[in-house]
């Protein structure tokens, strides 16, 4: 099965397996002429199996076996995300929120609170909050700015629209009794922020993710959050964006 | 010994980082302080232990060859830990 989808400004053709891999992107489908065309096959279904196992096995936790249509869904996204560094856009993990219409991206490692954070977000601010994406943005990297796309991938709990916002500020997150936001360096953040990109398995590839990380974190300001799960702790991270 | 090619290195704002590409199980990054730089700069073509910590006291001829044995047999130990020497 065959579909075209509008994807951070460009058009991917998706050729795949599965069926439910093109229910995923349905809010994306477009008729406009392809930038770029993926194709999965099940040898991709059975890399992404072994990746699941071997990572599992690496981190000491419980082993899921996915089905192979979720695992088509990976692979097509992996290839997407690979693509896409031609472009000068880069798959990042975490959560982008927007508040009149400027895009914050929290990132952590998973289970930190990211989307519990940006829940507190849409609470506090309302209709001025707009979800990009709750789990695996893509960023187009600018001459001078960043864009933060949403993308059919948005999280277990599909939360993100088929928008797109100007990035301002990037923010670690991290738990804490109280609430505090700093401004952080480059150096301090690079190696978090490297860990939460995407990391191609070749090295022209990575090679262009670790050229984008360094013009990202050039064009937008830098955070690191301590945060509780008050409400309280929305309003001090949107204020110590500002 | 040699550094796994799957393992890159990358300088930026003057701070050294070892990466892994997407295919290797470490997902970590590793900050490099100068002389764990260097002596992965040396493992980029086939090398001894003992070939490294000469090419590290031509640098710092000033250090003390058994400190700078360990710290050599301690770098190369932690790049053992996460997969990044091929043998």
């Amino acid at each position: 099965m065959t579909r075209r989808y509008r994807i951070a400004d460009k058009v991917v053709e998706v050729t795949s397996m599965h069926e439910k891999v093109h229910d995923y992107c349905a809010d994306y489908v477009t008729e406009d002429p392809a930038d770029y065309s993926v194709v999965t096959t099940q040898a991709d279904v059975e890399y992404e199996r072994a990746k699941n196992r071997s990572e599992t096995e690496f981190e000491g936790g419980q082993l899921v076996e996915y089905p192979d249509d979720y695992l088509e869904e990976l692979a097509v996204y992996r290839k997407i995300s690979r693509k896409m560094l031609e472009y000068d856009v880069l798959l990042f993990h975490g959560s982008v929120i927007a508040v009149d219409g400027e895009g914050y991206l929290f990132t952590a490692k998973s289970g930190t609170g990211k989307s519990t954070h940006t829940r507190l977000w849409r609470e506090y601010f309302g209709e001025r909050a707009a979800m990009v994406n709750d789990d695996k943005p893509l960023l187009g990297i600018q001459d001078d700015h960043v864009i933060a796309y949403g993308t059919p991938y948005n999280g277990k709990h599909r939360l993100g629209e088929n928008i797109s916002a100007p990035l301002k500020a990037i923010c670690i997150l991290t738990r804490d009794k109280e609430n505090h936001v700093e401004r952080i360096t480059k150096g301090q953040a690079y190696a978090v922020l490297l860990q939460q990109a995407y990391r191609p398995g070749d090295e022209a590839g990575m090679r262009m993710t670790l050229m984008l990380l360094d013009a990202l974190t050039e064009r937008v300001k830098l955070y690191r959050l301590g945060c509780n799960m008050d409400l309280e702790a929305a309003k001090v991270a949107y204020e110590g964006m500002q | 010994m040699k550094l796994d090619p799957r393992f890159l290195t990358h300088v930026t704002k003057g701070e050294h980082y070892l990466i892994a590409m997407g295919d290797v199980k470490f997902k970590g990054i590793v900050k490099n302080n100068n002389t764990a730089a260097f002596i992965i700069e040396c493992l980029k073509k086939d090398v001894t232990e003992e070939e490294i910590v000469e090419k590290l006291m031509k640098e710092y001829s000033e250090a003390d060859p058994e400190t700078v044995r360990r710290d050599v047999g301690n770098v190369i130990e932690k790049l053992r830990g996460i997969g990044a020497i091929v043998e």
